[in-house]
């Protein structure tokens, strides 16, 4: 049914290019004079789930309209910078484990609420703890060291946390970290998850809203405090902005392409260039965060043994993914970390495609080519199961061109594909089943990657090492618990090169988790850290 | 009258049961099944909560009990009218069907009058219209029921909104938007109307009464109308009311394609998310249209053939 239905869009498609291309393609408008008015049609693939600020914040779906609705102590922008929004400023102590916020003032929720020093406490403990008597959920990456805050006075807030905690400013700028009316945080979880109740101070307000339909905003005269970092200030400059939820990509697209609508979300990564050639704006900003690639499990044979991780970095040809699955707007892996994330360095050459390498890496390991080409060690083949990461679209075509090549070298190679919901149960990084859990999440702050590679501080053990490698352990957990931004960038070099060098990860390529189709009679939209599209900068000029 | 009184009561009684049993069937096919929307939604790993985090939520929600004790205590909401909150969206289930329903009545009602209309057409077709054409009329249904109801509203929306921009795709609740995405499920619909309707008229048109009325020089339009629409038209309403359970069906395609929030696409949204009370609530709702619309295509019955009620009954036929 399923590929029924693809098999009839891609006819469609067919079809759709060829009239659009009759029927003369516009070209982009040079920007001219930023003006006022007008109202812009997004359309979305999913609105998400809950409207209950914590519990649906790291969605990809809802950051659309938090971004809009409400606004952030700090605001991080494409390239990982922090700089002041509702914060004007902010002073730390040599550990890093206090911190001072100094708030601007005249800030207002669209209640009529004050932005002031006792909501940001209110906001700060709900992201820390949520909570468990109305289901309301903490913020899942919100530093788990947090102690507690007070309001000092109107527009100063003090925060404390139980050891060094660099990342409490970059993931003040998360998209998580929504400010959010208190009488809104005091609601019932039911009545927090009716979109109207959920109060922000951003430049937008909610006008309406239908469940798994649209939501429809409307700008904020009064607005007045927007990040010094954008190009604009005042209130925002198109008028409305509805969210239309459309299903279909080909039906997204299509009625960016019939001038129906103005962006599309998610459209197909293998049309982009015919968008672009067609004179439409297509955008691809990268996020902050790690890489996709494979964490390798290093308790499952044969994957303890270091050659075979290296020969696996090595027989990746990351070129071939790029040109077959990709566009020139995806970029190949210099590290485990996306290089845009500030601390991240190039180990490229560590990693790089040499299919020769690779076998003598194998033979040297002792696994021997059997007749069916398949190599094995002592009867065993030289087996690896690679599960596509739900989360990441493309992932399944990437996994198949990967077994492809692996099979070259002789790997046996098989893919099991799950949906979302048997892929939470099943696959999980470390799993004793899971010799390569395929990574792809975003974080603000490189202090996160110290958190997870080992079980120390209750991480996530991404290699099955748990503390064993202590070179390893150490450079996570200082990194992890570092409060020098310097000693920690020169640490976190030393610990990519380390990670790389003993195999323990296998970049793919960087990610582009969003992607936008866009009328080109929409200008200057700004990105930000997470790639959501912020259209409070942008304006709409003639149609072309 | 009592025996039309136990009647009732006899089909009242097994319709409760059948609702209930709908609601019970839904809920044990789903716990069988691994995991639910709260612990799925807190998995995803850009959301980076530990595992005590994940057992003191999933706690919260009664997630971590044993089965038995879950269905008991949601079967007493149930009873008690209470369709309880959804897993996914945190909102009262009650407020979501609400809010979704009138969409897909309109879309329902709508693609039933095209479908009896599409259908009724076709027939009559068959039966007016001179030799090559009809039989090719006959085929009609055949490549109607073919033709996947996808495709159609795929066509119907790249022709006359891409191309002929009579109506704005992503509109879904606009009047041509809903006639266009009504003519998909309709169509579809009507196929298997027509089938029903051409084989009734083609057998009761060879029947003496029609002959003799033939040969007393009836034209064909007054005979069709006269003498052959009501008998044929009894097999209809069975079907019609069948119709109505696979129009809610097919409703989940339709408005997939059309982008319409409707039941269809809610009843999607929470298999995927295996969000429980709103897909016992649904199916419960399913299960009271049909057990409704049954009842009533019985009572019509009667009404439009005398014969039905005095085989089965014949004591109270005369007083029916």
């Amino acid at each position: 049914m399923k590929r029924a239905l693809k098999a009839a869009i891609g006819i469609l498609a067919t079809v759709l290019v060829a009239t659009a291309c009759g029927g003369g393609a516009a070209q982009s408008a040079a920007s001219g004079t930023p003006r006022d008015g007008g109202d812009l049609t997004f359309l979305i693939d999913s609105l998400g789930d809950t409207w209950i600020p914590n519990n649906s914040a790291i969605s990809s779906f809802q950051g659309h309209i938090w971004g809009h609705v409400t606004d952030k102590l700090v605001y991080v922008d494409e390239n990982g910078e922090a700089s002041p929004w509702i914060a004007e400023s902010w002073e730390q102590n040599p550990e890093a484990t206090e911190f001072t916020l100094h708030l601007r003032q005249g800030v207002t929720f669209s209640d009529g609420t004050p932005v002031d020093a006792a909501a940001v406490v209110a906001n700060l403990d709900m992201w820390s703890r949520g909570d468990a008597t109305r289901g309301i959920n903490p913020i899942g990456l919100f530093p788990k060291t947090y102690r507690s805050s007070q309001a000092v006075d109107p527009a100063t807030v003090t925060v404390s946390f139980s050891s060094p905690t660099l990342g409490f400013i970059p993931t003040l700028g998360y998209h998580g970290s929504i400010l959010i009316s208190p009488k809104s945080l005091a609601l019932p979880a039911e009545q927090q998850a009716d979109l109207s109740n959920d109060i922000g101070s951003g430049p937008y307000v909610v006008e309406s809203w239908k469940d798994d339909d649209s939501v429809v905003l409307r700008k904020r005269p009064d607005y007045d405090w927007a990040p010094a970092a954008l190009s604009h200030q005042g209130p925002a400059r198109i008028d409305s902005i509805t969210y239309k939820l459309v299903g279909e990509q080909q039906v997204r697209t299509s009625s960016v392409q019939s001038n129906q609508a103005d962006v599309a979300y998610n459209p197909s990564p293998k049309e982009l260039e015919t968008f672009k050639a067609q004179g439409f704006q297509v955008a691809a900003p990268r996020y902050l965060g790690f890489v996709n690639g494979f964490a390798i499990n290093t308790k499952v044979a044969p994957f303890d043994d270091v050659k075979v991780r290296q020969a696996l970095q090595h027989g990746i040809d990351r070129d071939q993914i790029l040109s077959t699955v990709y566009t020139p707007d995806w970029l190949a892996a210099q590290s485990f970390i996306q290089s845009n994330v500030p601390g991240a360095t190039d180990h490229s050459t560590t990693f790089a495609h040499d299919a020769a390498k690779a076998a003598a890496l194998l033979d040297e390991a002792g696994w021997a080519p059997g007749p069916d080409g398949v190599r094995t060690k002592n009867g065993t083949p030289l087996a690896l199961t690679l599960y596509p990461n739900p989360y990441l679209a493309t992932s399944k075509a990437v996994d198949e061109l990967i077994a492809q090549q692996l099979r070259g070298l002789g790997f046996q190679v098989d893919i099991q594909a799950y949906d979302v919901v048997t892929y939470g149960q099943r696959v999980k990084v470390g799993g004793e089943t899971v010799p390569a859990y395929e990574i792809t999440r975003s974080f603000i702050d490189a202090g996160t990657v110290g958190g997870v590679l080992t079980d120390a501080n209750k991480g996530e053990n991404w290699f099955g090492l748990g503390q064993t490698d202590a070179k390893l352990t150490d450079l996570a957990t200082s990194i992890a618990g570092a409060s020098d931004p310097t000693a920690r960038d020169a640490q976190l070099d030393e610990l990519q090169g380390y990670v790389l060098d003993q195999g323990y990860f296998v970049p793919i390529t960087q990610i582009v988790q969003r992607l936008y189709l866009q009328s080109p009679r929409v200008h200057d939209v700004t990105y930000n850290g997470i790639a959501y599209a912020n259209y409070y900068t942008a304006w709409i000029g003639d149609p072309a | 009258m009592t025996g039309y009184r136990g009647f009732a009561l006899r089909r009242g009684g097994q319709a409760v049961v059948v609702v209930l049993l709908a609601y019970v069937f839904t809920f044990w096919v789903i716990s069988v099944l691994p995991g639910d929307p709260v612990t799925t939604t807190l998995r995803n790993p850009q959301n980076g909560f530990t595992e005590e985090e994940i057992a003191r939520i999933v706690s919260y929600y009664g997630l971590d009990r044993p089965v038995l004790v879950q269905l008991l205590e949601s079967l007493g909401r149930f009873l008690t009218g209470d369709l309880g909150v959804s897993l996914r969206s945190n909102r009262s289930v009650a407020d979501m069907i609400g809010e979704v329903l009138p969409s897909t009545l309109v879309l329902a009602a709508s693609s039933l009058a095209i479908a009896v209309v599409l259908s009724f057409l076709v027939a009559f077709g068959v039966q007016y219209l001179p030799k090559p054409l009809s039989t090719a009329l006959r085929s009609v249904p055949s490549l109607f029921l073919s033709v996947p109801g996808f495709l159609i509203g795929l066509l119907l929306i790249q022709v006359f909104s891409f191309d002929l921009g009579l109506f704005r795709a992503i509109d879904t609740d606009g009047p041509v938007a809903t006639f266009f995405a009504a003519l998909t499920l309709g169509i579809w619909v009507s196929a298997q109307i027509a089938e029903v309707l051409i084989a009734n008229l083609d057998h009761e048109a060879a029947q003496d009464y029609a002959g003799v009325a033939r040969s007393r020089g009836l034209g064909q339009v007054r005979l069709l109308l006269r003498h052959l629409l009501k008998p044929s038209a009894l097999p209809v309403v069975t079907v019609l009311a069948l119709m109505i359970g696979e129009v809610l069906g097919g409703a989940v395609i339709t408005e997939a394609v059309f982008g319409r929030t409707g039941i269809g696409s809610l009843v999607e949204r929470s298999v995927a998310s295996q969000d429980l009370p709103v897909l016992q609530a649904v199916v419960t709702l399913a299960a009271v249209v049909f057990v409704v619309v049954n009842l009533l295509a019985d009572l019509v019955y009667p009404l439009l053939d005398p014969r039905v009620t005095l085989q089965r009954r014949p004591d109270v036929g005369a007083a029916a």
